[in-house]
C-alpha cells in the first residue's frame, strides 16, 4: 500500500509540475481559450477563458486521476485512496503555486520582468477573476475533485465488469484511439497499410495548395529537418553512434550551394542542380573524412569528438581568417534558387514541394539500407561491435557507410535551406541544430521513419502553432526531454524493437522482421 | 600440413607481455584444448588468432595461409569463425536473427534453410525458441545459441572460448557432447577451457598454458595421466 501511495503521489508530483510549467509559458491560456471556444463557455476574465480553464484543469486532472486508478485496479477503496493522494499533491502544488503569483502580484512586483506571460491579467486569469484565497482554493479543489472522479471513472470502466455496455463501448473507443492497437491492425493487413501511405502522400502532396505561404514556409522547415532527422536516425538509431557534431554536414551543405551559386564572396554562379549534387557529395566525403579518425572510438568519445567537430565548423565559417573565402560573421547573401525548363522555383510552393521530394528519396533509401545488409550488419554493430566483427562484418567500413550517408542528408538539408532563405551566416549553424535533430529523434521515437516525421513536426511545428512558446523554446525542450523519459522513453511512435527493449512485458515475444521470413520461405 | 599453425607469437597489451611465444598447431578434423588458469593467456591466445588483436611477433597460419595481420571480420571468409567468450549474444535480437546473422558471411542465401535445419537439429531447444529474444535464454541455451550461430557460418575451423563457463554441470555435459557431434561432421575445432576435466575428456590433444607459455603438450590421454597437470588443474591429489 504504500508503494502505491508513493507511486500515485509521485505521478501527481509529475503532473502538478507540468501543469505550472505550461502556466509558465502561458500555455494554459491558449488550450483554455481553444476549450472555452469549443465548448462555448463563459468568461469572466478578459485576457483568457476561464470557463475554459476550469475544464482544463478538469481534464488533466481526470487523466491523472485514472492514471492514478491503474496502481491497483481491484478494490475500489485503493482507487479511491490513490485518486485523492494524486489529487492532494497535484492541488496543493499549483493552489500553491497560484497562491504564490497571486500574492506577488499582490504585493505591486512586476514578475513580467522575469516571467513573460506573467503579467497583471495573466495572474487575474489564473485565480478566474477572483481574490487570491478564492482562486488558489477553486484550483485545489477542481483537482482533488476531479482526480477522484477520473480514478472511479476508470475503475468503473476497465475494471468493474457490471459497466455492461457503457464498459464495452468504453473499451471500443479506447482499443481504437490507443495508437498501438493501429500499429497492430496495420501489421495484421498489409493492404490497409499500402493505402494508408497513399492516403497519406496524397494528403501531403495537396497540402502546399492549400496553405498560404507563411504555412508552406513554416512547413517546409519542418520538412527541412524531417530530412536531417532521417539522416541521424541512420548514424544513431540504426548504426548506434552518438554524432553531437551534425551541423556541421549542414553547414557544409549550405556553404557549398552558397558560394558556387552567390556571386559573393566567390565569383562562380553556377546553376542549382549541380552545385545540389556537388553539395551532397561534398558532405558525405566530410562524413568521411570525419570519419577516418573518430570512428575507432566508442561511445561517448564519439559524441565528444563530433560535438567538437561542430563547433570547429562554425568557428571556421565565422573567422575573420576564412571570411574573404567564407564570407565571415556576414555569411553568403542572394544564393541561387532552382529552376526547371526556365521557370523559376523559387518560392515557398516549389520549395515545399521539392523538400517532399527529398523526404520521399530519404524514406526510400533508409527503408532499402534498413532491409539490406548494410542493415543488418548496422544492427549488429549497435548490439555488438566485437561480435559483429567475428561474424565477419567489417565494422569500419559500415560506420563510415553510416556516417557518409547521415552527412549526405544533412547537407541536402542545408542546400535547401540556404537556396530557400537566399542567405546562410554563421548563426543558422549553431550546436542548437544538432540538439535540436537529436531531440526530434528522442521525441519521436529511435529507428522509426514514423516516429521522425512525429518529432519533427512536434519540434518544429509546434512552436510555429504556438507562437507563445517561442522564448522558452530551449525550456519547453528540456522539459518535453524529461517528460518522455519518464512517461515514454521509447519515442512518441517507436521501432518495435526499441518498444520492445524499454518495456519489460514486451520482451517474451517479438514478431519475426518481415523481410526475414521471406527469405527463409 | 596443419590446418593451422601457430608459430611463436608475442602478444603485448600496452607494455604487458601477455604471450611469451606460444607455438601449437591443429590438424584437419582434431579437437586441441588450450587448458590453464586465469590470466595464463588462454583468451589472448584464441583472440590473436582470430584477428581481433595482433601479435607483435611471431605468425599465423591457417591451411598454408598466413593470416597474422589478417582483420577479424575477414577469418569469416577463409572459414574460421569465433564462439566468443561470456557467449557474446546479440541479447536484445531473437534467436532467429542471431542465427541470420551468423550467416552473414554467406554469400548464397540458398544455404540458409539447410542450415538453419542443421543446427535446429542439433539443438532443439532453439528451434523452440526461434522468435524468443537471446537475452532472455537460460545460460545454457545461450551457450547453445552462441555455438549454432558459429556454425551458420559454415567454418572449417571453429575457435570456442571457455564454452563452459557459468553454466551448470549437467549443462555443460550437454554443450560438450555437441562439440564432439560437431567436430564429427567435419569442424575442426580449438577449445579454450579452464575446465580442464571435461575438456580433456572429449580432446584428441591439449596444450597447458602458464603465464603466457606453454608448459606441456601431449595427447589428451597423457595429459590426463600427467602428474603435474593433475594436480593443478585436474584437483587430484
Amino acid at each position: 500500500m504504500r508503494d502505491q501511495l508513493k507511486a500515485s503521489a509521485r505521478s501527481g508530483l509529475i503532473f502538478g509540475v507540468v501543469i505550472i510549467f505550461l502556466m509558465l509559458f502561458g500555455l494554459t491560456k491558449t488550450l483554455s481559450d481553444i476549450l472555452g471556444e469549443l465548448f462555448n463557455l463563459q468568461s469572466i476574465t478578459r485576457t483568457g477563458n476561464s470557463g475554459g480553464l476550469m475544464l482544463l484543469f478538469a481534464l488533466l486532472a481526470w487523466w491523472a486521476g485514472s492514471r492514478a486508478a491503474k496502481e491497483d485496479k481491484e478494490n475500489w477503496k485503493a482507487v479511491l485512496r490513490n485518486g485523492a493522494v494524486s489529487g492532494l499533491v497535484i492541488g496543493s502544488i499549483t493552489a500553491l503555486f497560484t497562491f504564490l503569483v497571486g500574492s506577488l502580484d499582490g504585493a505591486d512586483i512586476e514578475m513580467r520582468t522575469y516571467l513573460a506571460q506573467l503579467d497583471r491579467p495573466s495572474v487575474q486569469f489564473l485565480l478566474y477573476g477572483r481574490s487570491i484565497i478564492a482562486g488558489a482554493l477553486m484550483t485545489f479543489f477542481i483537482f482533488l475533485i476531479f482526480n477522484l472522479v477520473g480514478a472511479l471513472a476508470s475503475y468503473i470502466l476497465e475494471t468493474r465488469h457490471a459497466g455492461g455496455y457503457l464498459q464495452k463501448k468504453y473499451l471500443q473507443i479506447k482499443d481504437r484511439i490507443s495508437g498501438t492497437s493501429i500499429v497492430v491492425r496495420y501489421k495484421e493487413h498489409p493492404q490497409s497499410k499500402w493505402i494508408g501511405y497513399g492516403i497519406l502522400l496524397a494528403g501531403t502532396l495537396l497540402m502546399p495548395q492549400f496553405l498560404g505561404k507563411y504555412w508552406n514556409y513554416a512547413m517546409g522547415t519542418v520538412g527541412i529537418y524531417v530530412i536531417m532527422g532521417l539522416g541521424l536516425n541512420i548514424v544513431v538509431g540504426l548504426a548506434g553512434l552518438l554524432d553531437l557534431g551534425y551541423v556541421a554536414f549542414f553547414a557544409i551543405g549550405a556553404y557549398t550551394v552558397g558560394l558556387l551559386t552567390a556571386p559573393a564572396p566567390i565569383p562562380i554562379q553556377w546553376s542549382f542542380w549541380p552545385v545540389l549534387v556537388i553539395s551532397i557529395l561534398l558532405a558525405a566525403f566530410a562524413g568521411i573524412l570525419l570519419g577516418i579518425p573518430v570512428l575507432r572510438m566508442r561511445g561517448d568519445y564519439l559524441a565528444i569528438v563530433t560535438l567538437g567537430f561542430g563547433e570547429i565548423i562554425r568557428v571556421l565559417i565565422r573567422s575573420d581568417m576564412m571570411s574573404p573565402y567564407l564570407g565571415g560573421p556576414q555569411g553568403v547573401r542572394d544564393i541561387g534558387g532552382p529552376s526547371l525548363f526556365g521557370i523559376s522555383l523559387s518560392n515557398e510552393r516549389a520549395y515545399l514541394y521539392l523538400i517532399i521530394l527529398g523526404i520521399l528519396l530519404a524514406i526510400l533509401l533508409t527503408n532499402f539500407l534498413q532491409k539490406s545488409r548494410v542493415g543488418r550488419a548496422w544492427m549488429a554493430m549497435r548490439e555488438d561491435e566485437t561480435v559483429a566483427q567475428a561474424m565477419g562484418i567489417n565494422t569500419l567500413y559500415y560506420k563510415l557507410m553510416a556516417f557518409a550517408t547521415g552527412a549526405a542528408f544533412a547537407g541536402f538539408g542545408g542546400v535547401l535551406f540556404a537556396a530557400r532563405n537566399q542567405y546562410t551566416g554563421p548563426a543558422d549553424h549553431t550546436l542548437m541544430v544538432s540538439i535540436n535533430v537529436l531531440s526530434l529523434l528522442i521525441v519521436g521515437g529511435m529507428g522509426s521513419i514514423p516516429g521522425v516525421m512525429i518529432g519533427a513536426f512536434v519540434l518544429k511545428g509546434l512552436p510555429e502553432v504556438l507562437r507563445e512558446l517561442d522564448i522558452y523554446r530551449l525550456l519547453v525542450f528540456g522539459a518535453l526531454l524529461v517528460i518522455m523519459m519518464i512517461i515514454r522513453p521509447e519515442g512518441i511512435w517507436p521501432a518495435p524493437r526499441r518498444r520492445m527493449e524499454l518495456h519489460e512485458s514486451g520482451l517474451e515475444e517479438i514478431p519475426p522482421d518481415e523481410s526475414l521470413i521471406g527469405e527463409e520461405g | 600440413m596443419a590446418m593451422l599453425e601457430v608459430k611463436d607469437i608475442h602478444t603485448y597489451y600496452g607494455n604487458i607481455h601477455a604471450l611469451k611465444g606460444i607455438s601449437l598447431t591443429v590438424e584437419e578434423n582434431e579437437i586441441v584444448t588450450l587448458i590453464g588458469g586465469n590470466g595464463a593467456g588462454k583468451t589472448t591466445t584464441l583472440r590473436t588468432i582470430s584477428g581481433l588483436i595482433h601479435p607483435r611477433s611471431g605468425e599465423v597460419f591457417f591451411e598454408g595461409e598466413k593470416i597474422t595481420e589478417t582483420p577479424a571480420h575477414e577469418l569469416v571468409y577463409k572459414g574460421i569463425t569465433m564462439v566468443p567468450e561470456g557467449r557474446g549474444i546479440f541479447a536484445r535480437l531473437t534467436v532467429f536473427e542471431n542465427l541470420d546473422m551468423g550467416a552473414y558471411s554467406q554469400p548464397d542465401r540458398s544455404n540458409f534453410n539447410d542450415d538453419l535445419e542443421r543446427v535446429f537439429q542439433l539443438f532443439p531447444r532453439l528451434k523452440e525458441r526461434r522468435s524468443q529474444v537471446a537475452g532472455t535464454l537460460s545460460g545454457g541455451e545461450q551457450q547453445m545459441l552462441a555455438t549454432a550461430r558459429a556454425l551458420m557460418a559454415r567454418p572449417r575451423l571453429m575457435l570456442m572460448d571457455e564454452p563452459s563457463m557459468g553454466l551448470a554441470p549437467i549443462l555443460v555435459e550437454s554443450v560438450f557432447e555437441t562439440i564432439v557431434e560437431i567436430n564429427k561432421s567435419g569442424t575442426t575445432i580449438l577449445l579454450v577451457e579452464q575446465n580442464a576435466m571435461v575438456a580433456l575428456s572429449v580432446a584428441d590433444r591439449g596444450y597447458v598454458l602458464q603465464t603466457g607459455e606453454i608448459v606441456l603438450r601431449d595427447t589428451a590421454e597423457n595429459l590426463r595421466q600427467n602428474e603435474m597437470v593433475q594436480k593443478a588443474y585436474l584437483g587430484i591429489e
